[in-house]
């Protein structure tokens, strides 16, 4: 089936991201496509990082010395943010297609962010004091 | 029952890798970030690390279960661009050979590292 | 008394390109977004292409997006949306084809829900909320289910589900929020085996359930309480009963 509408033959995957719609489901759904996206592309990056140790310490230390200054500190907290509002939001996907909390996803949705947000504070407490 | 198609396999392994991924990536996440004094470990440290068979065991578990979900994720996302029977076709093939090439670079890493390793005990001695 | 409305009219010809027209128009103080649509009609531009029927959210017909959200303008107050001089902007459904100012084409919609199995008569009910009806004493059964009564389904097929669904913005080929709640309903309805078969197995496809993102978008926005995600969710539970032998 054509579209004849011009708006819908071009860049139509920013409808993804349809964002007039704030009901809780169409958040979880772009929030989860997202960080998805974003999830994707640290893996391979990190990947891509890890051949440092290929190396040996004469080029992963300096790398990790600066790894471990705030500024890669606050994205690992962005990290973290992301790995949680995807894992939590996956939870809510497959229960939900299994039968669990069928009639309550939205009240899933916040509780599991609830939970992520708590585990998040704890996370980014960690990763700059700990 | 029946055998289970391949659209459902997609959903259901999306699932499986996503259970297991949250058992796994807070191992690993925990491991590296947590544990680790300073946040991050240093070549020495991740050495005597990767020392323990269990580690690098669930290392490639981790490996596999996140390639796979990631595979079966962005073929989702990509699918969702609209694309023709044929493209689905080439994405699905594409994809696959990337996590498999994904998979095999891990692999290859963590020889690699140990093999540098082996390196750094020669000179040291 | 009586309102005075802007509306902002989405106008589209195949061989023009989209514009929006301004109508001004007068309507009852309890006129619904439909009366006014009419109006514009009547006193601006018989040219304007709009589908209605009954007037009262039976027929599914008229269904547009008001401000960018879908409903059943037969049934929403003009006041509703009144918010000083801002015009209403009226456009059509989504993820349809257009024919023409606010009409789509929904005939692949509506083959989905033929193959799926809806039809508008069917026998009468004999589940309520999903539990067996227990029937009169001296009333036999079997002569009831022979007699096709109207139509007891929620569903009017407006078309409001697809037009709000992200993944059937992404892929017309998505079987869809309606025709799967439709399926869902039908494998309810039926105890034949081998159909029960045949309507799992469309259920059961890359295109069917599982290329649902789970956004319930269908079920907010549905008129009628069909609650179309909740019958993917239905759908994907006996799916994975069948093929995996378990659950349900």
């Amino acid at each position: 089936m054509k579209l004849s509408l011009p708006e819908n033959q071009k860049l139509r995957f920013l409808r993804w991201f349809d964002f007039r719609s704030w009901r809780v489901g169409m958040l979880a759904y772009i929030l989860n496509r997202v960080t998805a996206i974003g999830l994707v592309v640290y893996l391979y990056l990190h990947l891509v990082v890890l051949s440092i140790l290929t190396g040996g310490p004469t080029q992963w230390d300096p790398f990790v010395a600066l790894a471990r200054s705030p500024f890669f500190l606050a994205l690992d907290v962005i990290l973290l943010a992301g790995i949680l509002i995807h894992g939590l939001n996956g939870v809510r996907v497959t229960l939900t297609g299994v039968g669990v909390g069928v009639g309550a996803q939205k009240t899933l949705f916040a509780a599991l962010m609830l939970v992520g947000a708590v585990l998040l504070l704890a996370g980014a407490w960690k990763i700059f004091m700990g | 029952m029946q055998n289970p198609k391949r659209s459902t396999l997609g959903w259901f392994w999306q699932a499986v890798t996503g259970a297991l991924l949250l058992l796994l990536l807070g191992v690993h996440f925990i491991a590296h970030h947590f544990i680790a004094a300073g946040g991050l470990r240093d070549f020495n440290q991740v050495i005597a690390y990767l020392g323990n068979p269990i580690i690098i065991a669930l290392e490639l578990a981790f490996l596999v279960a996140v390639t796979i979900h990631a595979m079966l994720g962005a073929r989702s996302i990509l699918f969702d661009l609209g694309l023709s029977a044929q493209w689905e076709r080439r994405v699905t093939r594409g994809l696959t050979v990337v996590g498999v090439i994904t998979v095999l670079y891990g692999i290859w890493l963590i020889y690699a590292i140990l093999g540098a390793n082996s390196a750094v005990a020669f000179w040291a001695r | 008394m009586a309102l005075n409305v802007t509306l902002r009219m989405f106008r589209y010809r195949p061989d023009q390109s989209a514009r929006y027209d301004m109508f001004k128009v007068t309507v009852p103080d309890a006129a619904n977004v439909l009366d006014a649509i009419e109006q514009a009609w009547a006193q601006h531009d018989r040219a304007l292409m709009f589908r209605h029927a009954c007037h009262h959210a039976s027929c599914g017909t008229c269904a547009v997006r008001v401000n960018g959200r879908e409903v059943l303008p037969c049934i929403v107050p003009v006041k509703k949306y009144l918010d000083g001089d801002k015009p209403l902007t009226i456009e059509p459904l989504k993820n349809f084809s257009l024919v023409g100012d606010l009409v789509v084409d929904v005939a692949n919609f509506f083959q989905k829900q033929a193959a799926s199995g809806l039809v508008i008569t069917r026998p009468t009910e004999n589940k309520l909320e999903g539990k067996p009806i227990a029937y009169d004493q001296g009333l036999d059964p079997a002569s009831v289910e022979t007699v096709p009564f109207n139509r007891f389904e929620n569903c009017i097929e407006c078309g409001i589900c697809l037009s709000a669904c992200p993944t059937m913005a992404a892929s017309v080929k998505f079987f869809g929020p309606a025709s799967l709640a439709a399926l869902e309903r039908e494998l309810d309805k039926t105890t034949d085996p081998q159909r029960r078969a045949r309507l799992l197995e469309l259920a059961d496809d890359e295109q069917g359930v599982w290329r649902c993102h789970s956004a319930w978008e269908c079920t907010e926005t549905c008129p009628q309480n069909v609650r179309p995600a909740e019958a993917i969710m239905a759908l994907r539970r006996r799916i994975f009963a069948q093929r995996f032998g378990f659950g349900k």
